[in-house]
This record gives C-alpha cells, structure tokens and sequence, in this order.
C-alpha cells in the first residue's frame, strides 16, 4: 500500500475520498509509441489492488483498495475536476443550498439506472444515507454524516438508535430531496463526491451482508465476480447515463502482495498499472519503463506531530517547534533518501486543493540551522532534549524518519531516533490509545479539495483526526466562521488566516508532499490519468486494439 | 587403583593413561611419553599452538576485540553523522585506508567505515555474553540432570525438550516483539532464554559418561561430598564438549542477532550493528553493493573467525572427531 494513502487515519483510520471519475479525455501526450494504434472498447485493464478490507459497501471502505473498487462500481451526485478541484456534477442535476448554506436541495438527472435496472431516485440516497449514518450497521465512515440534522438520532454517543431516519434527509419527489444541516457548511457540495454518498438499490436493503460480497451500483462498471485474495472483476455498465461512461470494456483488479511482483509483472506486461514503484527500483524505474513511467503529484501531505498529551509538548513554546521544523533539510531530503518521490511542503495545504497558497508558511519550513537552534533556545528548548518519530515499519519510512533525524540533530543537537511500531496497525492504535512516547508521523490524503479538509478535520479540537490531543480555541473559531461564510471563496479566504494562525501554533511540522511513482504496460493507449487522490481515473484508460 | 589424594589432582591424566588418543603417530606418541605426562588441557594446548588455524582466528579475534573495546582509536568519525549534501550514497575510495570515506557512505550520507567500526560492539558482546549465558545456564542444568538422574533427569529433560521443539528464531522473534527499545541487553537475554538447551543436552550426556569412572567411585568412598565431586572431579572431565559446542555456536549467535536486527526485530537505533546496516544496505543494493557488502563482509569475517576458532578447539579437546 502506498505511504500517503495508508496514513490516512480521519475518523479512526485511512480514508481515501474522491471519487475520481469525471475528468475530460484524450489529450495525448508523450511519446508515439504509446500513443499508436486505435483504441479497443471493449479491451480489459488489469490493475493492482489488495484484498479489501471489509464487504464493498459505500460507507464501509476507509481504506484505499475498497475505495478503490467501489468508485467503478459507484457514481456519486457529484465529482472533482483533477487538478482544480472544480466541482462536477455526476448524478445531480444541481446541488442548491440556500441563503446560509445549512439546507441543501438535491436535484437528480433523470432516466438513471442501477446496474439490476431498478431507477435511481432520491430515495435511493436518503435510505442509502440514514442505512449508514446508523449505528446498528457498523459502518466505519458512518461518522461523515454528522453534519445532517437528525444523526445523533441514528448514531447516539451511547446506546440504540432512537430512530432510522435523519430527520434532516427529506424525499420532495422521486428526483429531488432536501438535506438539513445542523450548521452551516458553504462547501458542503465538495463533500459529496466521497464514496460515502452513494446510492443504493432496494435490494441492498433486503441482505446487505450478501451485497456486499456482490454490490450493485449506479457507476459506470457493474460487479462481475470477487475471489478473494485473488481477483476481482467489474465489465462496463452499458446503460450507464454519466459523463464518465468506461472507455474499456472492464477492469480486473489482480492481488499482489508485494511491490516487487506487481513490478515485474508490470515490466513483463502481465499487469496493465501498478500502484507504486517498489524503493529497490526507484532508481531505474524511469530507464525500465521510459514513457510509461509515471511520476506525477497528487494532493496529499506527509507531517511529523508532536502528541500534545506527553509531558514533553503539553506546554511547549511554538517557538521550539518551529524551530525543529526550521532545523529539517526538505530540499536535500527529497532530493536525496526520496529520490525525488516527495516535493518540499510549503503549506499545510497540499497543492490541488482550493485554498493552497504557495509559500503559505514562508521561513518555517526552510532550513535555516543557526535560526532553528535560536528559536529552540527562546522557546526553552526540548524538554530532556530529545525526540522520537513513530513510524510504521511494514512501509518504507525508516530511511526518511533516520534523514528528518539527522537533520535535526545535527542543526540543533537534539537527540533524535526512530520509534517504529511493526504494522500500520500497531501505529494507529498507539495514536488512538494516546500512546506515542513524543511525536508521530502523519500523512493526510484528501477527501475532498477544499482547505478546510487538511485544517478543520486535523486540528480542530473535535475533529475525527486530531489524534495528537492539539487543541486551540481560536482556531476553533476561526474555523467554524470559516464553515458558516457565505460562499465557497469567503470560506477558502478564512481558513487562508487560520493557517497563519497555525504557523504561529505549529500543531504539526509539515513535511513534503506526495507523488505517485508508477507505470503503465505497454497495452495501454496514451498516458493513464491521474485523479488528485492519486489513483487512476479509471474509466478513462483505454486499451489499445491487438 | 591409582592413589586417590594424586587422582583429584591428575584426573585427567588418568583419563588419558585410561584411554590414550588413539589416532596420534605412535612415533609422536613416544617423544610424548619421554616427556612428564599433560593433562587434557595440556594436550589441547600443545595441540592448538601447533596448528595455524588457530592462530589466524586468534589474531582476528584480537583485532575484533580490540575495536570493540576501542572503536576510537580507528576511526574518529561520528557513525551517526550523516551528511546528505556531499556524501548520499558516495561511492568508496579503496585507496584511502582508513579515512572516513574508505568504505563508502551510506543511504544517509554516513561513513560505512565508520559504522562497521563502532557496529563490532554490539556483534562481539551479544556474541560472547549470549554464550556465556547459555553455558552457564544449559551447563548447570545438564548437569545437575545427567549426575542425579532420575526424576530430577526427567524433569529437566523434559523443559529440555520443549525449549527445544521451540524453533530457535521464530521464538527470539516472538519475545522480542514484547519490547519497544530493544537494546543490547534485551537482545541477549532473548537469545540466552532459547538458546541454552543444546549445551544442556551435550552437558548431560557427557556427566552421565564421567560420573562413571572409577576416579568417582573413589572419591566417593573416601568420603567426599556431592559438591565436591562435582565440580572437582566430574565437571572438570566433562565440560570438554561444551566448550567445543560453545565456541562454534559463538559465531552463530553473532549472525542470529544480525538476522534479527535485519528483519527489525533485533538491535534498534541509535545502537549501532551491522545487521540493521545490511538491511538497510540490502534496498539499495542494486546501484550501491557497497553499503551491503562491507558490513555483511565484517559480520561473515567474525562469524568464520568464530567458528574457525570452535573447529580448533574441538579438534584439540576431542581428538576422537578429528
């Protein structure tokens, strides 16, 4: 799995949003080779994927390879452009909020089908909703649905359910319905286009244990077989109304379980996209692959942060935080041990997202050794100085947790080492179970491409994926008249202050931002498409006519 | 009936008149017998100086001792002093003997020179505190089973046997995983705590051999106490083996902890050893041999100084194998 995605720990783990289809075709780049021939319909993809984690259900995939699945087997009310983040609508024929955004009107696009060829209608998605905001259902992204009127209803702290109805969700007719919201959220369109939000089919509700071994949806593939651990196929859904219709006649996601032989069969063209270039072959992959290497960014931000519930960073000055950001060489560290797979981060933002200002937090993020050690010493330096990282050792972070380390101390003579837990698993349990010894390392993906997503739902007290114990009730405020200005730029241009708010605070010392390092088999025409989560747009490959 | 006050002093002796080594060269054997008879440490000794393998894994082990003691008289390098900007992965310089840069740098801009300097620390103490431990432990336990038998035998065969249906790695791996800082300490003891039944088992068979003779006999019929008999007389003639099988597992006690430090389960930073450095050596080995090489070469050199010196001595102490 790959290191930003796996890190990924809102709302108690890894979530992976973005349901990356839309996106406007075929301006082929690059060389001739790849992009000669004509295409085939109906040729099939083969993709990398590991075995999901839990039964393909919308709101039950926090993690990227189900994610992965159900955003070919699922279309949502509404999509992002890559690369802008510009909303898109996908299933909704508009989506309308009103004078203070806290009620939002739902129109759908007519004549949509699920693949079992029952329609879509807005009762589809009210009963998808109120089926995964419940608390009976045990689904793990249930928590997305906090901001509808009525959720405490159906998900109560403690105990059943009072209801299965949001009270907020309402049905005006079959193609329009109303969502109430307890406070005002300007982009809460964005919101929407997560996995989470889909519709589902009445026979869903009949065995949604056995659907969800064999889903029916209203995306542009419809299920075909699951043999776990090996092979799971989805064809092309020959009804399917969207603007992100498959160019290819079908994906079949193919289980590696290492890197190293997703590769090799990539390079032997048993497998058409891998989802990350193994560290051994980072090196040579561009020469192995020439055109057909991938090397592209994608929106997400790597970050080490300190646990604030320690002795050691319960009162801390900002001021030595900022100077242990200022004391880590980002330049030569990506250039270097990351071998160019990770670009400086100069925001709290990752860029591709609305709000991202380059250059946002200006000098704390450079390396500036004499400063660092300047700032530590006026803050009262590290308590015991000295700090820990803790990372999960079954990905690949040693070699850049030992560089951050090294850099430290080396500029300011802090001892710094490595604590790494043996699984991914192991590491988020320390951090939910407020176990980390001194700092801990963070990556966040986006879920949807607004700013508010890399703030709000990290360093707001409340928010799912504070897990370091950060809490500042200026920026609390800041953030929720952020949520309630009246439109979208208002909101952008607030939390644009709070992170300067932040530079001040440091709730986290941001690192670099991600960049997905892959390939393509030479049986694909042109280059594949990336979404801003970093997976492939999958309707959009084509494959070329043998 | 050889007399009883000589015999505690000269068993071994009586052992060897009882049961000359019988491949020696009957022409040596003569030179031998004009001389005062030795003892079977004497023999061994005598033995030993006459053999080169000895001394080649003797002068290594110095040497090896001598940088585990004192890693700053070869080099004053910081090993955990990288630098990123100048030396990532700086190819090494086999003409600048030891300089910083002889051997490379590593991943993280870190001479290897000085790595595998400061990493002989670490290798050389798990290796000989984990035997030391063993033989302590597995000794008195074997023992104590193969000189009181019975149910005392039993009880003690059987933690034996379950220890060893215990796989060796699989079970250090799985104590390890109970500690979060794993310093050197905690490596060895996990190591001692499944390594000892093999000694045991060697120490047992060859007390129930000793306990036997006649020298025994004697001693108990003059008197003497249980303790007294064993460690004067049947510890002496039986502890052979166990050196022999202490000295050869010495070396793969060294390679079982780079074996742990390498899958992560052994040594963690910022101890320095050469196991976490051939794993991490070994992701990028297929541009850069070199961060692999030099500290798997020091690990292979140690462990064969090691074994090499565990051949020796078995060779002199129980020559029926040779």
């Amino acid at each position: 799995m790959r290191g930003a995605r796996s890190a990924k720990w809102v709302a108690g783990a890894i979530v992976v949003a973005l349901a990356a289809t839309a996106c406007g075709g075929g301006d082929d780049s690059g060389s001739d080779d790849m992009n000669k021939g004509k295409a085939d319909p109906n040729g099939i993809v083969t993709a990398q994927l590991s075995e999901p984690q839990n039964p393909l259900q919308p709101a039950n995939a926090k993690e990227s390879q189900g994610s992965r699945v159900l955003r070919t087997i699922f279309a949502g009310l509404v999509d992002y452009e890559p690369g802008t983040g510009k909303l898109e609508y996908v299933n909704a024929e508009s989506v309308t909020p009103n004078d203070d955004s806290s009620e939002w009107t739902v129109k759908l696009k007519q004549g949509w089908k699920f693949h079992d060829g029952t329609p879509v209608t807005a009762k589809s998605y009210v009963d998808s909703w109120n089926w995964s905001a419940n608390i009976k259902n045990n689904q793990t992204n249930s928590s997305w649905f906090a901001d509808i009127v009525g959720f405490e209803d159906v998900h109560p702290e403690k105990g059943d359910p009072k209801s299965d109805k949001m009270s907020g969700l309402k049905v005006v007719d079959d193609n329009t319905f109303t969502i109430k919201l307890t406070q005002p959220v300007s982009y809460f369109a964005y919101k929407l286009g997560y996995d989470v939000w889909a519709p589902l089919p009445e026979a869903f509700f009949k065995d949604p244990k056995g659907f969800g071994q064999k889903p029916v949806g209203n995306g542009p593939y419809k299920f075909v077989s699951w043999e776990h651990n090996k092979l799971i196929k989805v064809r092309k859904f020959a009804d399917y109304k969207g603007p992100n219709a498959a160019k290819n006649g079908g994906i079949d996601f193919k289980n590696y379980t290492t890197a190293d032989a997703a590769y090799s069969d990539l390079r032997s063209n048993n497998v058409d996209w891998i989802e990350q270039v193994p560290t051994t072959a980072l090196t040579n992959y561009k020469s192995d692959l020439g055109d057909r290497a991938i090397d592209e960014p994608y929106s997400a931000v790597q970050s080490i942060v300190p646990a604030f519930y320690t002795k050691q960073f319960k009162d801390i000055d900002p001021k030595v935080i900022q100077g242990l950001s200022m004391a880590i060489d980002r330049q030569t560290i990506t250039k270097t041990v990351l071998q160019g797979t990770r670009t400086p981060a100069d925001s709290y933002v990752a860029p591709g997202v609305l709000g991202y200002k380059q250059g946002a937090l200006g000098d704390i993020v450079k390396f500036d050794p004499a400063k660092a050690k300047k700032l530590i010493q006026e803050g009262g330096g590290v308590p015991g100085n000295k700090i820990q990282i803790q990372y999960n050792a079954d990905q690949d972070h040693k070699p850049w947790v030992d560089a951050v380390c090294n850099s430290i101390r080396k500029s300011t003579g802090v001892e710094c080492t490595g604590d790494p837990k043996p699984t991914f698993q192991a590491d988020l349990d320390a951090r939910d179970k407020e176990q980390v010894k001194s700092m801990y390392r963070g990556g966040w993906v986006l879920d949807y491409p607004v700013n508010s997503n890399f703030m709000r739902d990290l360093y707001g007290s409340t928010a799912a994926g504070n897990t370091s114990g950060y809490s500042n009730k200026e920026f609390d405020k800041l953030s929720s008249e952020a949520d309630k200005a009246g439109s979208i730029d208002e909101t952008v241009a607030k939390y644009q202050e709070a992170e300067q708010l932040l530079a001040k605070d440091m709730p986290a010392i941001p690192l670099w931002f991600y960049k997905v390092n892959s390939g393509q088999s030479t049986k694909i025409l042109g280059k594949i498409k990336y979404g801003q989560d970093g997976d492939p747009i999958f309707d959009q490959i084509q494959v070329k006519q043998k | 009936m050889p007399d009883v006050t000589k015999a505690q002093t000269t068993d071994a002796a009586t052992v060897d008149a009882v049961a000359p080594p019988a491949v020696d060269a009957p022409g040596k054997q003569s030179a031998q017998q004009s001389e005062k008879p030795r003892s079977l440490w004497g023999d061994a000794w005598y033995d030993l100086r006459h053999r080169p393998m000895f001394w080649i894994s003797s002068v290594l082990l110095v040497l090896l001792l001598v940088i585990a003691a004192f890693p700053g008289w070869f080099t004053s390098v910081d090993p955990r002093d990288g630098d990123l900007v100048h030396h990532y992965l700086g190819k090494p310089q086999l003409g600048h003997f030891f300089q910083p840069d002889w051997f490379g740098y590593d991943q993280q801009g870190r001479s290897i020179y000085s790595r595998v300097i400061h990493g002989t620390r670490a290798s050389i103490l798990v290796g000989v505190c984990v035997t030391a431990a063993v033989t302590l432990i597995g000794g008195l336990l074997g023992m104590l089973a193969g000189y009181f038998g019975g149910w005392v035998d039993s009880v003690i065969s059987r933690v034996v046997d379950i220890f060893f249906g215990l796989p060796f790695l699989l079970g250090t791996m799985v104590v390890l995983n109970a500690f979060t800082e794993r310093k050197v300490y905690v490596v060895i003891l996990a190591l001692a705590f499944l390594g000892w039944t093999s000694i045991a088992r060697v120490m047992r068979s060859s007390v129930i051999t000793a306990k036997q003779a006649d020298y025994v006999t004697a001693a108990r019929a003059l008197g003497a106490g249980t303790p007294r008999i064993l460690f004067r007389h049947v510890m002496p003639n039986a502890v052979a083996p166990t050196i022999v099988v202490a000295t050869i597992a010495l070396g793969g006690y060294i390679s079982a902890e780079a074996t742990l430090s390498f899958l992560g389960l052994g040594l963690s930073d910022p101890t320095i050893s050469w196991g976490i450095d051939i794993s991490e050596g070994s992701k990028v080995i297929r541009d850069n041999p070199h961060t692999l090489l030099f500290p798997a070469g020091m690990l292979s050199l140690t462990v064969f100084a090691f074994i090499m010196l565990g051949d020796a001595v078995r060779d002199a102490l129980d020559p029926k194998l040779r």
